[in-house]
């Protein structure tokens, strides 16, 4: 479309310009109008050579149309205006005059224009519309793009996030949760479906609730706080919480989001500075301070005592002086270790509370080695030389100990008590220690360690039942066997007693009767033994089982001992305070021989003896003991008994006494009218092989 | 779970766009049906709203080749618009074939139009901005490798300011531009004006209200104020047939809606 001279046909070129004009304001062509007009004088030429051509044909005017919309000559009025100026032109242009049938030439080619101008908006419209459909489309995908890609963000930053996010539904139900979170809670991950709040520590939970309430009901946008969560081995993880609130389309609440920072280990490092604070920086062991904290905690929890050990390093100053401070603090780092290692598979505390001083403090449990065996090992580790310039040097310690103190005691009296025993034993000498109270100790200490292990002693067949003799006192003879229970060295007080401590006291009294029935109706099987009724003592706590009678029937059913070969007796305050006094009753409505034992003779205890229908009564064996002791025989004790004895006859109930140690005792309670006894004077308890030697007939 | 609520959502591609409106006032054919329907209300209270587009699709041909001649290489066209017929691009290249354009517009259709037609054109692009965030325009622009902010640009802020309400700075906007911009610099601007028949611009707010691009005409002293920090060349801010015709003028000046100036920055 380069500008050109104005070619001589002036008469097109006034043509193109009055088509310029008439089409120029109804639609917009990016050109100028001289451009226009030069453009259109093109066309001008096609049509004015198309009709002067012979043989006619309208068919290159086609081309105009197609040109014509190309161009944007596509105005609502273009295409009118354009056969109005041509129409005119054609027909009334003097160049034109010549030409034949010049009319029907001319509304030929309008016509060819118009058709080929109609098929080409047609078709241009048609291409716009799709190009503008297909931008909508890409702009929908380009929208679910970004929804996909912010999308894609969200769980990249959600999954490679070091913060745990949980989204949750406004009742704590986890929906969604990312790897972070499982980590914290150190699970395997699947949180979802679970309660968030659930794992919260529970004194939080209050607090928590309120808080996503909160935020839920737009009292606050978000919160931030530091709480405990459960991890799923039980530890807490301290954690920073940011909540905040997710709303759906329509702006109503619908998620909360939770984002977690672990903060454990900020607290770890509160922890090590509490550490350098509580802790000797040399061994690293507690310091005196912190060791009684840690004594106190100790020693206000334990459960069967704690056992205190003070040493002293002999000489210490001697080592520090001669082979200097360096080597003074090489031995000591080395001491702390080895008291560590010593005490390592206990619940312990070592400390380092003066210059040469160490202190541990052990938790005992049913395994801990007792204190002279402990006492060897620290010896044992400590005589371990230690080399310093090729020579060795090996330590000794002075130690005091306090094993087991009562709970009583202060942290303040332990001290004091282990640090007297620890001065005691230096002053024997080197390497020495001193118990702060040796009898009572060991005593408390062996008794809690048997109780614990009954339960273990009891299934393992470790207890037995051996028999004492019941002996008619008038004529001496064996009336009856007392079936008692040993277990190693203890015996059958000691037993009952444990049993009643350790809650086992049902079971080991229903299995001692079970036990020494099989025996006796063995026995009695036995055409060479003439046996003797079996006599049954149970414990308070065993006189009121309630499935006493069913366990006695049991034993008679599945053994075969008849009912006037067994005599069972009930322990007299059991009876008294209640429960027991039913299973008398019962017990002897079944034909049983009843008794009461641990029988002392007050007024409420002798009721007894006219309300139930009891056959014997066996003396307390502490009563017993307390009338040995009192060499007067004409004392008010010894008064006393015998009108007891009399007034038990008048009852008809037969007396027993037990723990009779001696020909002189035997001979007085003999002399009041007491019917038989058992003791250690006629004889002690007896295995059940011994004892069927008594049974011999021959 | 359903994460569609997390972003914002896409353009609204229901809403009739001034784009599109305005191509279908041209003649052109990218448009929908709901945009020709506001169109044909809007030729209810503005019949001369062809006239108008026309002059306005015009003057912007006039101002590309006048800065073309002042030695703009470059243009940055805010508010770009559906490409439709006279595009910045075609009509600087007769006169300049080394132009080169960088289309800017934040509409997801006009976008996805402008990238196919200039998919194959290595001097031309669109990015898809708000022209009202000048700095993250500027900064797409430059990515584009077209436009350098060395050499003087021609700013164009054709028929869309009017799109800017008055409470977003477009003034404040511009001035950005206007510093980022090299001396020698050109910015043509047009507007609408309710100064020269204040019924029909009114009738053209209200009808436009239903758009996705409703209309803030401002008044004379306005749109000279937008050219500030620039020199406004003749024959100034005019009714938009005014400026610079190229031919005596056929039409009512007082009915044009649109101001139209061009401004050097020195």
């Amino acid at each position: 479309m380069t500008p050109q001279e104005p070619p001589p046909r002036t008469r097109r070129q006034e043509l193109a310009r009055e088509w310029m004009k008439a089409v120029y304001s109804t639609t917009y062509v990016p050109m100028s109008s001289t451009e226009i007009e030069l453009y259109l004088l093109d066309l001008v030429d096609v049509i004015a050579d198309a009709i002067q051509a012979e043989p006619f044909s309208a068919e290159p005017v086609g081309a105009v149309g197609d040109r014509m919309v190309s161009a944007h000559f596509t105005g609502l009025e273009t295409l009118q205006r354009t056969v109005e100026v041509l129409g005119h032109a054609l027909l009334f242009t003097p160049e034109l005059a010549g030409v034949d049938r010049l009319a029907e030439k001319v509304v030929a080619i309008l016509g060819a224009l118009a058709a080929r101008f109609a098929t080409a908006m047609r078709l241009d419209a048609f291409d716009q519309q799709e190009e503008i459909k297909w931008a909508l489309l890409q702009a929908k995908q380009g929208v679910e793009r970004t929804l996909k890609l912010s999308e894609a963000r969200f769980h990249e930053v959600f999954g490679s996030s070091a913060l745990g996010i949980a989204i949750t539904g406004l009742d704590g139900t986890v929906i969604e949760a990312n790897d972070a979170m499982a980590a914290i809670l150190g699970g395997d991950g699947d949180l979802v479906g679970e309660s968030l709040l659930a794992r919260f520590h529970p004194d939080d939970t209050h607090v928590l609730t309120e808080s996503y309430r909160g935020v839920r009901e737009g009292v606050v946008d978000r919160f931030r706080e530091q709480h405990r969560l459960i991890r799923s081995d039980g530890e807490p993880a301290w954690v920073y919480l940011a909540v905040s609130l997710l709303r759906d389309a329509d702006g109503e609440p619908a998620y909360h989001v939770t984002m977690v920072e672990d903060v454990s280990e900020l607290h770890l490092m509160q922890k090590n500075l509490d550490f350098l604070l509580l802790h000797d920086s040399l061994t690293g062991l507690s310091n005196r301070q912190h060791f009684i904290t840690q004594l106190e905690a100790v020693h206000s929890r334990s459960e069967r005592g704690i056992t205190l050990y003070h040493l002293d390093l002999d000489s210490f100053s001697l080592i520090n002086n001669g082979l200097g401070h360096a080597t003074g603090d090489r031995l000591l780092k080395q001491t702390a270790q080895r008291l560590t290692a010593v005490v390592a598979g206990e619940n312990t505390v070592v400390a380092r509370i003066g210059g040469d001083e160490f202190a541990i403090v052990v938790d005992n449990s049913a395994t801990t080695p007792g204190v002279t065996t402990m006492i060897d090992m620290i010896n044992d580790e400590l005589a371990e030389p230690t080399f310093v310039d090729d020579r060795g040097v090996a330590l000794t310690a002075s130690i005091g100990v306090l094993d087991r103190p009562s709970r009583d005691w202060t942290v303040g009296e332990l001290l004091r008590a282990a640090n007297m025993t620890l001065h005691r034993a230096k002053a024997k000498g080197k390497r020495q220690w001193l118990p702060y109270d040796p009898h009572e100790d060991s005593r408390h200490r062996t008794w809690a360690d048997v109780a614990a292990s009954m339960p273990g002693a009891l299934e393992n067949g470790e207890i037995e039942v051996d028999f004492q003799p019941v002996v008619a006192l008038a004529d001496r003879t064996v009336v009856g066997v007392a079936a008692q229970l040993r277990w190693g060295t203890w015996g059958h007080r000691q037993c009952l007693e444990l049993a009643e401590e350790t809650g086992l006291s049902l079971p080991v009294g229903q299995w001692m009767l079970r036990h020494a029935g099989e025996l006796v109706a063995r026995w009695r099987e036995d055409a060479e033994l003439a046996t003797v009724p079996l006599h049954v003592s149970l414990g308070p706590m065993q006189s009121r089982d309630e499935d006493l009678v069913g366990a006695v029937k049991r034993t008679l059913d599945e053994t075969g001992l008849p009912v006037s070969e067994l005599r069972i007796s009930l322990n007299t305050r059991a009876v008294l305070t209640g429960g027991g006094d039913d299973n008398v009753q019962v017990l002897a409505d079944s034909g049983i021989s009843t008794g009461l034992t641990a029988f002392h003779g007050g007024q409420d205890e002798l009721a007894l003896l006219t309300e139930l229908p009891i056959t014997s009564v066996t003396i307390a064996g502490a009563d017993v003991r307390r009338l040995a002791a009192e060499p007067d025989r004409d004392s008010l004790l010894h008064n006393a008994m015998a009108a007891l004895v009399s007034v038990v006859h008048r009852a008809g109930v037969t007396v027993v006494a037990t723990g009779v140690a001696s020909e002189d005792e035997a001979a007085w309670w003999a002399a009041i009218g007491a019917d038989a006894a058992q003791g250690e004077f006629f004889a002690p308890p007896l295995t059940a092989d011994e004892v069927t030697g008594l049974f011999h007939r021959n | 779970m359903e994460l569609a609520n997390w972003v914002p959502a896409g353009s609204d591609t229901g809403l009739p766009s001034a784009a599109r409106l305005y191509d279908y006032l041209l003649g052109g054919g990218h448009n929908f049906a709901a945009d020709r329907a506001l169109a044909e209300e809007l030729l209810v209270v503005e019949p001369n709203a062809r006239a108008i587009a026309r002059h306005n699709r015009s003057f912007l041909r006039r101002a590309v080749l006048y800065m073309i001649d002042q030695g703009v290489q470059q243009f940055l066209d805010l508010g770009s618009g559906i490409p439709t017929v006279g595009n910045v691009h075609e009509v600087a290249r007769r006169a300049a074939p080394e132009t080169r354009v960088v289309y800017v517009d934040f509409e997801d259709i006009a976008v996805a139009h402008s990238r196919r037609i200039l998919a194959a054109d290595p001097l031309a692009a669109i990015v898809q901005e708000d022209l009202t965030e000048p700095t993250a325009v500027l900064d797409a622009a430059s990515r584009t490798g077209l436009l350098d902010l060395a050499e003087p640009v021609g700013l164009l802020a054709v028929s869309v300011l009017h799109f800017v309400s008055s409470t977003a700075d477009a003034a404040g906007a511009l001035g950005v531009y206007r510093d980022a911009v090299a001396s020698g610099s050109h910015l043509a601007l047009s507007h609408a004006t309710a100064d020269l028949q204040p019924v029909e611009m009114a009738g053209i707010v209200e009808v436009m209200k239903r758009s996705a691009n409703p209309v803030f005409p401002r008044s004379h002293a306005e749109v000279h104020g937008f050219f500030l920090g620039f020199d406004v060349v003749d024959p100034g801010v005019v009714p938009v047939p005014r400026w610079r015709p190229e031919r005596a003028a056929d039409d009512d000046p007082a009915s044009a809606g649109l101001f139209a100036g061009v401004g050097h920055k020195g």
